[in-house]
């Protein structure tokens, strides 16, 4: 019972959205305000917007695969309702990351500078990527593109995430020790989607022989 | 058995002394018992190195240098061993972590080898000295730093290096039960930096155990560490036990986890990008949000007394 109200509550948009919101609110606004970044409050700044960014990137990837998993589980349906608020939320916070990285640099040739670097790219690729989904995440993207087409461009997400992930693997002295729990995540996920998908099918072809064999 | 009445008159005890006062009594109490306390206790058994003389050097006083604050000084820390973020180090090596007593090592081609209590090792080389140094990390940010210590050269000259030795090699505390960073394997513990003996004997070349008169505390590497102002921040190995005269340049911890990023001079130089970012600028801590930045000094302002070391050496090939 409890498992049914606790998933009609994260089916709720508001819920979402107050969710997706509030994470900003607490990691970021709250403690620029309150004035507990640290020493180098920019850096902080930058940090963490780009923390929250790729794990709601890897929080929507990880909805497809778990509804083939656990096509039942209620709670995976809620989730599932919200794919576009998530998705466009990575988007939102990629581009504070971004601004925080201008601000980080200073002024324009220290920012002309960053854009030399390759680690700067893989960001910027995948930033971009994340911005055209968010800009055709609409209904009227889908109906313009057509299902199919669409269905094409978001796969894009896989490659930002990709890009992404090693971004942040080489962002700092050891952060591919924060980042490959986020690979390994989505691998793991992916993997079992892959295995439930053949799985499914070989028994499927035995129970139909099976059933032929009975019928004589 | 005294039984206390209350008369209608009476005044409370928290009525008769100021409010602030009153509420810290006991902490009046306590601080008397420390002072009464320390005063009797050897000084050996005191916070490590602390209790002796010191005054700044004015040969490195950096006029016009304004000091970071304490604050930041002491709560942004990049030390690994307690956590890869900034904050890490403050939150997690005070929790119980002792740094005293403390021994450290001297060991290797030298003729007078020895294992030294630090306070007894300050004492051997005769006493501290405050210098203000500027302090450049690998990841353009700056501080600057009033440092307690002495002079590198002086332990040198103590441990009489035989002719063979070639370099100096730096090694931290290894401690992974107490020390939550040092449990994952992710990293080649224990922390290992060196300096060929040159650059060790250069009058800059520093063994802090203190920062603005005070010991130096557990996020910042106590109770003795290495700074060498010229060279970005991660040279400076911390909460050192051993130190040793070798005959191969040392392996040090960032040239195995990345040797393209990371070389073995590692000198503070704005011509020389790390890979991912450029070093011609940096971010001076204490400024907040918009201070922008400042140009990087080519061996980080030391150049008139270190450029000499490297005379003939490629230093965009030996970074």
């Amino acid at each position: 019972m409890e498992i049914h109200l606790f998933a009609r509550i994260l089916a709720n948009k508001i819920v979402a959205l107050t969710i997706l919101v509030g994470v900003g609110v607490c990691l970021i606004i709250v403690p620029t305000v309150t004035n507990q970044l640290g020493a180098n409050p920019v850096e902080r700044l930058l940090h963490v917007s780009g923390e929250i960014a790729i794990w709601t990137l890897g929080a929507v990837l990880s909805l497809t695969p778990l509804r083939v998993l656990f096509p039942r589980s209620v709670i995976v349906n809620a989730l599932n309702r919200h794919r576009r608020y998530i998705g466009v939320s990575a988007c939102i916070y990629g581009l504070i990351h971004f601004s925080c990285h201008l601000l980080y640099q200073g002024d324009w040739e220290d920012v002309l500078q960053s854009f030399t670097k390759p680690f700067t790219w893989f960001g910027l690729t995948g930033l971009t990527i994340l911005v055209i989904l968010a800009l055709t995440s609409n209904n009227w993207s889908v109906r313009k593109l057509g299902g199919k087409r669409w269905k094409l461009l978001h796969r894009l997400a896989y490659l930002a995430a990709i890009v992404l992930i090693y971004h942040q693997s080489i962002a700092g002295k050891g952060h591919w020790y924060i980042s490959r729990w986020l690979l390994f995540l989505l691998v793991a996920l992916e993997g079992a989607r892959l295995v439930k998908k053949f799985r499914f099918k070989k028994p499927a072809a035995i129970t139909d022989r099976k059933s032929k064999d009975e019928s004589f | 058995m005294h039984i206390q009445k209350k008369h209608s008159w009476q005044l409370l005890d928290s009525a008769v002394a100021p409010e602030s006062q009153y509420l810290r009594r006991r902490q009046f109490l306590r601080t008397c018992g420390l002072g009464l306390t320390a005063a009797f206790l050897p000084a050996v058994v005191r916070a490590a190195p602390s209790g002796f003389p010191d005054a700044l050097n004015a040969s490195y006083k950096l006029p016009g240098a304004k000091l970071t604050s304490y604050d930041d000084i002491t709560s942004y820390n990049n030390f690994y061993e307690w956590g890869l973020e900034k904050g890490d180090p403050k939150a997690n090596a005070n929790r119980g972590w002792k740094t005293e007593p403390w021994a450290i090592e001297i060991g290797g081609l030298c003729a007078k080898p020895g294992k030294y209590d630090v306070n007894d090792l300050i004492k051997a080389i005769g006493g501290i000295e405050q210098r203000n140094y500027r302090h450049r990390c690998v990841e353009a940010w700056s501080m600057v730093i009033p440092w307690d210590g002495f002079a590198l050269a002086k332990l040198v000259a103590m441990a009489e290096p035989k002719p063979e030795a070639k370099y100096l090699q730096f090694t931290s505390f290894m401690d992974p039960k107490n020390c939550p960073g040092q449990r994952s394997q992710d990293f080649s513990w224990p922390y290992t930096e060196g300096l060929t003996l040159p650059e060790a004997t250069n009058e800059l070349a520093f063994l802090a155990t203190g920062i603005y008169g005070k010991p130096l505390l557990n996020q910042n590497g106590a109770p003795i560490r290495l700074v060498v102002p010229w060279k970005y921040g991660f040279k400076g190995a911390k909460s050192l036990v051993r130190i040793d005269f070798v005959v191969d340049q040392p392996k040090t911890l960032w040239t195995q986890m990345a040797p393209d990023e990371y070389g073995f001079y590692a000198n503070v130089n704005p011509e020389v990008d790390h890979p991912r970012w450029s070093q011609k600028t940096e971010r001076v801590i204490g400024g907040g949000f918009f201070a922008g930045r400042q140009p990087t000094l080519k061996f980080n302002g030391y150049e008139k007394e270190v450029a000499g070391l490297y005379a003939g050496l490629d230093l965009r090939k030996n970074f």
